[in-house]
């Protein structure tokens, strides 16, 4: 809401006639400073500011988010896809099969696995002297 | 002439509360407080020597009490929040003194303006002074710290402790009914 205060401001301006004594100011300051009483002051630590509190919070999180915005324009110029961390580990683990599942579709015999457990129970013997 | 040292607020507030710097910062403090809030004063008081006594006692006032500013509020708000209280103090006293009833308006310290050293003021200036001085004590001091400071609502809510849109509204009131009484003259 504008309160228009034109009229007063036209018709009389701002300068209310008041004046000082010559030096007026100077002469309050010096006097002031000189009548202070001693006091008792106790030393504290002046309260921050919330601004003084929150900055370094502010900085880390923008540090952050300029960080996340560098890999984001990389990512899109560079072509790759959106490939999210879910879709990778999905990927990664496509792949890997277990021997389960090897058994299960009947591609490994009884008789190879027996075979497997003679190779490596020869191999682990130790070698004949020559006595 | 030795050129005057910046004024660094949170600087000088700091150094307000170190017991062997405190002395010298409030000397700063008044150097760069003094013109603005005696001018707010003089325009509550009208003379300039009940002037210059209020603001002595303004600052003896936050110097001995310089220990509660834990710089919560700005400084300005508390100089001006101290400077304001001993204004309407002092117009009391002064009702009291040359026996004005306490709910009447404060014209009798415009009535001498004439005659006054400091006053150099012509017929219009004594005319808006006495429209002023007839406002109630709350919209003569919102009228003041507006038209003459243009001092923004937010500062001035802070320093009142009062609503911004009541602030506005006051300051409404106040332009009319000046206004008002300055046609009613003329």
């Amino acid at each position: 809401m504008k309160i228009d205060d034109s009229t007063i401001r036209n018709k009389y301006g701002k300068d209310p006639g008041f004046k000082v004594p010559e030096n007026y100011f100077e002469d309050f300051n010096k006097n002031m400073v000189a009548m202070l009483p001693d006091v008792e002051i106790t030393p504290v630590d002046v309260k921050p500011t919330m601004w003084q509190r929150v900055r370094p919070l502010v900085y880390l999180a923008a540090m952050f988010a300029g960080v996340w915005c560098m890999m984001s324009v990389f990512n899109y110029f560079n072509g790759s896809s959106n490939l999210g961390v879910s879709v990778v580990a999905e990927r990664m683990t496509e792949d890997n099969k277990n021997v389960e599942d090897f058994l299960m579709s009947g591609s490994v015999s009884d008789y190879d696995i027996l075979n497997y457990e003679d190779s490596v129970a020869m191999s682990n013997e130790e070698p004949l002297s020559n006595e | 002439m030795a050129a005057r040292e910046k004024y660094d607020e949170a600087q000088v507030v700091e150094q307000l509360h170190d017991p062997k710097l405190c002395k010298a910062a409030f000397g700063k403090v008044i150097e760069h407080y003094s013109s603005q809030l005696y001018w707010q004063i003089r325009r509550m008081v009208i003379d300039h020597d009940d002037a210059n006594d209020v603001l002595q006692n303004t600052f003896l006032k936050a110097w001995t009490s310089i220990d509660n500013f834990r710089g919560d509020a700005k400084l300005s708000t508390w100089l001006y929040k101290i400077a304001i209280n001993e204004s309407i103090t002092f117009v009391n006293k002064k009702k009291v003194m040359n026996q004005v009833s306490i709910d009447d308006d404060e014209s009798f310290l415009v009535n001498q303006l004439e005659s006054d050293e400091w006053f150099d003021g012509d017929e219009a200036q004594i005319n808006l002074q006495k429209a002023i001085a007839k406002l109630p004590e709350k919209q003569r001091l919102v009228f003041n710290l507006r038209y003459y400071d243009e001092m923004k609502y937010d500062e001035m809510s802070e320093i009142l402790g009062t609503s911004e849109g009541a602030l506005k509204a006051s300051y409404h009131h106040a332009v009319k009914k000046i206004e008002q009484f300055l046609d009613e003259i003329e």
